[in-house]
């Protein structure tokens, strides 16, 4: 672990913006800053990896810039996924890697909570085709243009409901898949 | 005789379903493969069979419990998996883990890695139809480190033997005795290996030249592990980012050139003796000392806006963890990258233009665990 790239940050608001960007000079952050020079991008923090945060109007073209620049050369999509932010919304989060140059990045991107739509990042990777295939399912997320957009662990009726959002209920979930399958709680009675 | 078609006479391609209950497929694995007489014109996986929610269940528990759902995640590299796992917490919670315990974790995630690849070869061999020896050679060996891992976890199987700041309870005290005795017929079982597969021209004939993806293809799809350096890429997270005290010690990441289902074979075969030889230097450097941090809290809380990707070089490939924390003891987000999920998804780009037969092989060499894959 690159403990170079430790960046301590706090939770004081006012005090951490002059922190955050002091530290990231020493992280990638002034080469990726320059990278993407044109898209608007703002970094977050990095506890081992930087974390930057873009609007998602540009969130592909940015993928695409730093997939195919020379200088980084994020060739290897680590993982794709979603965090749930309630009513914050829900951040789309992916990892990125570059093998020759062997450094990582975090990018997350906002999605607000009417409108979970966002351009599909299988045009960058192959990679990202079941990991937003999941991530669509499990949060209720559309990836635009996906090539095959069906469920991937969930069943292939279980459209309506997502499992992984924070307003999903823990212990119900059966219940919920049974009401999707035609079982009726009237007639079947309570006696679980 | 050269044999003309006949006119109007058309061929139909056949939709063969495979799994999810059958051999073959490792685990609960469905594929539909469209076949054109020998020859595989498509392949459409099903995987979700065995998805219990591991992800919200985390969400839902306390770090500590955490462990056991990891357990069962790979349950064949148990603690390979608790070790991401831990070492995320460990990360946010900023405990200082001791020296002991990291070089017995080593031991125990290179010992793990060798059960791993013992299985992998074992049926691997059933897969390829060199029925019966290899599978009993496989698992002999690979019942020796399972007896070690019950003389230490308690447990063959889901060990949660790791905790976020060390070691449940110190190791026997003839540990390093044991460990030395399992390497001894480790030695042997891979040496069986080498004999009995290897140079076999049934097995070469079989598995030579057959699933290729290319380097550039591997990478694209986020393949990682033996399957994704098969092809070439010299990719190892303990060399590319060493954890623990990889970076202390000396050992080799073996490489393909192919790509084919016999270099992710060999690729395995070379990585265990690599293994066996990290785990001696671990020996030499494990000394006496705790196993848990001197100041360990009570309870153990995040901190607020907290979240780490911790990515560690499992059996099967990377093995990550995004761990999202927004303070009090339990995760807001808990993500967990599957190695096999990336590499399963390559399984149609091998397949079409193979034989029917050989799809078998191409999947058992990708070496998938349904319970990771749908977690």
């Amino acid at each position: 672990m690159t403990s170079d790239e430790n960046v301590n940050s706090t939770n004081e608001e006012e005090t951490s913006e002059v922190e955050v960007v002091d530290s990231l000079e020493d992280t990638i952050w002034p080469l990726i800053n320059r990278v993407l020079s044109s898209v608007d991008v703002t970094p977050e923090r990095g506890s081992i990896d930087l974390i930057t945060r873009i609007p998602r109007t540009d969130i592909i073209r940015a993928l695409q810039i730093l997939k195919n620049n020379e200088e980084v050369q994020f060739n290897y999509l680590r993982c794709l996924t979603a965090v749930d932010n309630e009513s914050e919304g829900v951040d789309v989060v992916y990892h990125l890697y570059s093998i020759p140059k062997n450094i990582n990045l975090t990018v997350k991107t906002n999605l607000p909570v009417e409108d979970k739509a966002i351009g599909t990042a299988t045009e960058v990777w192959e990679a990202a085709n079941w990991l937003e295939r999941e991530t669509a399912e499990m949060f209720g997320i559309k990836f635009n243009n996906h090539p095959d957009p069906r469920t991937l662990l969930m069943p292939e009726d279980m459209t309506d409901t997502f499992p992984l959002l924070k307003s999903h209920p823990f212990a119900e979930i059966e219940i919920l898949q049974g009401e999707l399958l035609g079982y009726d709680r009237e007639t079947q009675g309570d006696d679980e | 005789m050269v044999v003309e078609s006949t006119p109007g006479f058309e061929t139909q391609d056949l939709l063969i379903n495979v799994g999810p209950q059958h051999p073959s497929t490792h685990g609960v694995f469905r594929m539909v493969l469209e076949v054109d007489g020998e020859i595989v014109k498509d392949l459409v996986p099903h995987i979700g069979y065995l998805h219990r929610g591991a992800e919200k269940l985390c969400e839902n528990n306390d770090f500590r419990q955490g462990v056991g759902y990891m357990d069962r995640t790979e349950y064949l590299a148990s603690h390979n998996a608790e070790l991401s796992y831990v070492m995320a917490v460990e990360a946010l919670a900023e405990l200082e883990v001791p020296e002991r315990a990291q070089w017995i974790r080593m031991i125990l995630c290179e010992l793990n890695r060798l059960s791993s690849h013992f299985m992998f070869l074992g049926a691997f061999g059933v897969d390829v139809g060199v029925f019966g020896t290899p599978f009993i050679y496989a698992w002999r060996e690979r019942e020796a480190i399972i007896d070690l891992f019950e003389e230490i976890s308690g447990d063959r199987m889901m060990y949660a033997y790791f905790r976020a700041g060390g070691l449940a309870w110190e190791v026997p005290g003839n540990f390093e005795e044991r460990v030395r005795e399992v390497l001894v017929s480790t030695r042997q079982g891979m040496k069986d290996f080498d004999n009995l597969l290897t140079r076999n021209e049934i097995f070469l004939a079989r598995t030579k030249n057959v699933g290729i993806i290319s380097a550039e293809d591997a990478v694209e799809l986020g393949m990682s592990g033996p399957t994704l350096r098969a092809s070439g890429v010299s990719l190892d997270i303990r060399k590319a980012e060493p954890y623990m005290y990889y970076d202390q010690i000396d050992f080799d990441v073996p490489v393909g050139t192919n790509g084919d289902v016999f270099d992710r074979y060999l690729v395995r075969l070379k990585e265990m003796e690599q293994s066996v030889h990290i785990i001696e230097q671990c020996l030499a450097r494990l000394d006496d000392g705790p196993i848990m941090p001197e100041r360990m809290p009570r309870m153990l809380r995040l901190p607020e806006d907290q979240e780490i990707y911790v990515r560690t070089e499992a059996p099967r490939g990377e093995y990550g963890i995004y761990l999202v924390s927004k303070g009090g003891n339990k995760p807001w987000r808990l993500k967990v990258r599957s190695a096999c999920l990336s590499n399963l998804q390559a399984l149609k780009k091998m397949s079409v233009g193979q034989y029917v037969a050989d799809a078998i092989i191409i999947l058992g060499s990708i070496d998938i665990v349904l319970s990771e894959v749908d977690r």
